[in-house]
């Protein structure tokens, strides 16, 4: 579905990524590891076209778009579920999914979707038209999941989703990753929680420093001596 | 559209306010009658402001160049071209709408900041201040004067006084319901995602740069249809006031007093601020030089310090906890983008 070949991304002109080669298969649940600074999230921009390619190619589903917009990749569903839990905190939750779904593509079945969302995320649908500003740390990061999938994703890239969430609630949100990963949606789980990730991820990759520094099935690569050290950094 | 703006339409209170407004002049002495028309003014420079600089979270210190170029401009093609008003009002709009569109490019382009973007506006208010200085066809640093007002609508008169104030209350009007349109359109959602967060709203294909040129775009416009009437008015396109980045400096001001990124927030700003300036100045003007600035200073200060993020969210919290439910609006639609 995904082919990331030979990438290389950064910004000012300096390389972040270097030499970066990733496969993703329809269906599969892919881990993309690593410490902080190793160029995790740098590697999801470029997917979502707000990091531009230096060189290399992204073919999705057969078609080049290295150079493509955002929004065109969005329509094409390529969607990122950003870092940090970035939802618009004024907007009400309703507004926000609703957001979610704002390319044309996504609108004639965006309330459909919302629906399904809503039923895979009881907790929001009680607080509806509450602001998404005063939902907890664990609500907003299943808001912005939600409101990514009212997009109507292929590829569904999740950067760092348990990030300073509470143990109970990163439970969850791996929980609903499974979930919906199960159901059949393409997923890339850009994490730092190696264990959580290793478990539920088939396929890994480490990156250390811009480069993929180990690959393989999750348990070939957590039995990797390369992986403890591209985390320790020694 | 979405419901709520037409929901808000349907409102009498509007209609009815509009209508009050539209009686002023009956009863009002000309002095009073003045200090209306320009409150009026600046409700309407406010609210077109307010698109840019309150939905879209970017402060353009630039507006003082697209007001200046509908009041420069087309005063010049009248005065040194023979050019009817009308029709300068229509090439200066173009020209505001082209130079918003331009910085809007080169805020995409260069990827600027909030500071930068603050800035470089300034920067180029600066520049268009001295432009119109240094050249005579604009009027130079002596300004224009336009010929008296003799009320020929076909020569974009309508009769000082009353009729200006008319010509502005419209002004003021389709200020605010343009803003209040777009707040409800997908343009005002998408603004706000920016304004909140640029990478969220990338991150669900929002295209930045289409929403940002279109709110600078239509602000720009707006502001130098409101110039070229606001000369008209003072009968003297004056650069030291209609060009100089002073003038965006006090809208900025008002928007913010008032609150920004709501439809009503600029307009009451300047609701509150003209005619207290104004007052000000002709009570305590004689007094001692500069006394009605410092007290105008101070209760701008006071009502920043109190509440920082303007009146109006003010007021409507309060209302809201009177009434027990109603909602501040800037969500108050339901069905959303």
């Amino acid at each position: 579905m995904l082919e990331v070949t030979s990438l290389f991304a950064g910004y000012g002109g300096r390389p972040v990524l270097e030499e970066v080669t990733v496969r993703i298969e329809k269906g599969r649940l892919v881990g993309l590891l690593g410490a902080n600074n190793a160029g995790k999230s740098t590697f999801i921009h470029t997917l979502s076209g707000v990091v531009p390619a230096m060189s290399g190619r992204i073919v999705f589903e057969g078609e080049d778009i290295t150079t493509l917009s955002p929004q065109a990749r969005v329509e094409r569903g390529i969607i990122q579920v950003p870092e940090g839990r970035l939802v618009f905190p004024d907007m009400t939750i309703r507004e926000n999914l609703l957001l979610g779904g704002q390319h044309k593509l996504a609108r004639p079945k965006r309330s459909q979707r919302i629906d399904e969302v809503l039923e895979l995320l009881p907790r929001l649908k009680e607080r509806l038209e509450q602001k998404a500003g005063t939902l907890s740390g664990g609500e907003q990061q299943m808001l912005a999941i939600g409101r990514g999938l009212v997009a109507g994703p292929k590829l569904l890239m999740l950067d760092e989703p348990s990030l300073g969430l509470a143990p109970k609630f990163v439970q969850y949100i791996f929980e609903i990753i499974e979930k919906l990963h199960r159901e059949g949606l393409t997923v890339l789980l850009v994490e730092q929680n190696l264990n959580l990730t290793l478990r539920h991820a088939s396929y890994c990759y480490v990156l250390e420093r811009g480069r993929v520094e180990v690959e393989g099935a999750s348990s070939i690569v957590r039995d990797d001596p390369r992986t403890k050290k591209a985390y320790l950094g020694l | 559209m979405k419901p709520a703006f037409f929901q808000a339409l349907r409102n009498p209170l509007w209609w009815l306010l509009l209508a009050a407004l539209a009686m002023l002049p009956l009863g009002l002495p000309s002095y009073y009658l003045h200090i209306a028309t320009l409150t009026l003014v600046y409700v309407a420079l406010g609210s077109a402001w307010n698109i840019v600089g309150g939905v879209g979270g970017q402060i353009s210190l630039a507006h003082s160049l697209f007001v200046g170029t509908g009041a420069m401009l087309a005063s010049a093609m009248l005065l040194n071209s023979g050019i009817n008003m009308w029709v300068g009002l229509v090439v200066a709009a173009l020209v505001s709408g082209l130079m918003g569109f331009l910085i809007a490019v080169i805020d995409f382009r260069f990827k600027l900041g909030h500071l930068s973007f603050a800035l470089i506006t300034l920067a180029f208010a600066e520049m268009g201040e001295i432009i119109v200085i240094g050249w005579d066809y604009l009027g130079g640093a002596s300004g224009l004067f336009l010929p008296r007002d003799k009320g020929d609508f076909s020569a974009f008169q309508f009769g000082g006084g009353e009729g200006a104030f008319y010509v502005m209350l419209f002004l003021a009007a389709l200020s605010v319901l343009v803003s209040f349109a777009i707040l409800n359109l997908p343009l005002g959602y998408y603004l706000r995602t920016i304004r909140d967060n640029e990478n969220a709203a990338r991150a669900i294909g929002v295209n930045i740069f289409r929403n940002k040129a279109l709110a600078m775009v239509i602000s720009a416009v707006l502001a130098s249809i409101i110039g070229t009437a606001y000369a008209r008015y003072l009968t003297f396109a004056d650069p030291y006031l209609l060009s100089s980045p002073v003038l965006t400096i006090e809208i900025v001001l008002m928007a913010t007093v008032g609150g920004l990124g709501r439809s009503m927030g600029p307009a009451l700003g300047a609701l509150l601020l003209v005619p207290l300036g104004e007052i000000l100045r002709g009570k305590l003007g004689g007094v001692l030089p500069g006394l009605h600035y410092f007290v105008y200073g101070g209760v701008v200060v006071a009502v920043i310090l109190a509440t920082p993020r303007g009146l109006l969210p003010l007021i409507q919290e309060r209302f809201a906890r009177l009434r027990g439910n109603a909602k501040p609006e800037g969500s108050v639609a339901s069905s959303g983008a």
